[in-house]
């Protein structure tokens, strides 16, 4: 057995236990570790394309928030508003409507004031005739029929009107 | 001098008559050389007898079956410890690196034939530093077998590819001028041929260098006969030890890299 000399028996048992060897590890060994290599890579690509398309969509929502955020703000804002307006016109209404009822009460204090004023013209009306009635009484000193009367008093109405 | 001569004369072939007087000489040839344990007849001129590097070689075999095999029953996605997680590391190396790398597509029909080659050869050269033991891969018939095989790999991959004809016309590159075509196929032919003898050389070179050098530093503690000289090979006998880790698993690498670049060249042969 020399250095540099292959022996064909050593040669032999080699060719045998890498045969041997090929075989059991490519079906045992590589052939799963292979697969477990290649469905790894896989699910790794699968489940970052995964993270990928739940950012994409986390970012959407986030959007989509943001969004209605503003949507939200906005009708606030025009509520607000809204009711500030309704407000204003409400006032104002109000306002109005107490205007218009003072007016009212002050007319009507006026009519009745007037009526009142009526009256009392008419009360002294009344007191003047009656005072000159018993004025002339006295002075004439008797006292006037009935007919003579009626037709004084109506005589010093109509002279009443004159004046009036 | 006579040192250095001794040293020289243990590792190249001497004649027998220098042999006697070289002292530790025959010592390390005897560790480097095989020698059969078991004598086995021999048939159509190939003998049997089982020798101490096939015994070491099945050894390997068995260690590499007993510790491969179970690990991947249970196809986990998760891998499932340290053991299982580095070989799942340098299979995938090996694929990606050498496999997918070189021969591409193609490289799914060599995968297990290059991972096996790796497997085999570190194991085989891991031997070699057990205490006791030998690296298979340091006894020229077992590198030549490999080579063999890594060369019947390429022209098998080749042919099938490109067809019988079409494979050796490919070896001749395009462009090449009528004339120049007898001048080069023998050319191609040779190179083809120097590179596996190459491949075998070098693996068989550098586990047997190794195993040469630690033992002739180790062989200078006998030939001093000294405690003070002792540590010193002793130390230097360590620091080769733990290169030869390095270079069990370089020297693997290397030859299932080499292989790859041999059959990719052969499956596309106009790069």
């Amino acid at each position: 057995m020399d250095l540099l000399t292959p022996d064909t028996g050593l040669m032999f048992w080699t060719v045998l236990t890498f045969a041997l060897l090929y075989f059991v590890l490519g079906k045992f060994v590589w052939k799963p570790v292979g697969e477990v290599l290649d469905e790894r890579e896989a699910r790794l690509n699968a489940s970052l394309e995964k993270a990928e398309e739940a950012q994409k969509s986390a970012e959407a929502a986030l959007e989509k928030n943001k969004e209605m955020l503003t949507e939200a703000r906005n009708e606030v804002q025009e509520l607000i508003a809204k009711g500030k307006k309704t407000a204003e016109s409400v006032r104002e209404d109000i306002i109005a409507e107490a205007k218009s009822e003072a007016t009212a009460l002050i007319d009507r204090a006026r009519k009745e004031v007037n009526l009142e004023q009526e009256k009392a013209l008419d009360e002294i009306r009344k007191l003047a005739v009656d005072l000159s009635i018993s004025a002339t009484q006295k002075v004439i000193g008797k006292a006037l029929s009935e007919k003579e009367h009626q037709q004084l008093v109506s005589q010093s109405f109509e002279d009443l009107g004159e004046l009036n | 001098m006579i040192l250095v001569y001794n040293l020289l004369s243990s590792v190249l072939p001497s004649d027998p008559a220098e042999q006697h007087s070289s002292g530790g000489g025959d010592d390390i040839m005897h560790h480097v050389l095989d020698h059969d344990i078991l004598h086995l007849p021999t048939v159509l001129g190939v003998d049997l007898s089982i020798s101490y590097h096939t015994l070491m070689m099945w050894i390997a075999s068995a260690l590499l079956l007993f510790f491969l095999t179970p690990l991947f029953r249970k196809r986990n996605i998760i891998p499932k410890g340290r053991f299982a997680n580095s070989i799942e590391a340098i299979v995938e190396f090996l694929r990606q690196d050498i496999i997918y790398n070189y021969i591409g597509k193609e490289g799914k029909k060599f995968e297990n034939y290059l991972l096996t080659v790796f497997f085999f050869i570190l194991t085989n050269n891991l031997m070699g530093l057990v205490p006791g033991g030998a690296a298979a891969t340091s006894d020229i018939s077992v590198t030549v077998t490999l080579t063999l095989l890594t060369f019947s790999m390429v022209l098998g991959a080749g042919i099938a590819h490109h067809g019988f004809f079409g494979y050796w016309k490919g070896l001749i590159p395009g462009g090449v001028p009528g004339w120049l075509i007898p001048v080069l196929f023998p050319i191609e032919i040779l190179g083809i041929l120097a590179k596996h003898f190459a491949l075998a050389m070098r693996l068989f070179a550098n586990m047997t260098a190794g195993h040469i050098t630690i033992l002739a530093l180790i062989g200078l503690v006998f030939t001093f006969n000294s405690y003070f000289i002792a540590p010193a090979p002793v130390i230097v006998a360590a620091t080769i030890g733990v290169l030869e880790v390095l270079v069990a698993f370089l020297q693997a690498y290397i030859f299932t890299l080499l292989s790859g670049v041999f059959i990719g060249a052969s499956v596309h042969q106009d790069h």
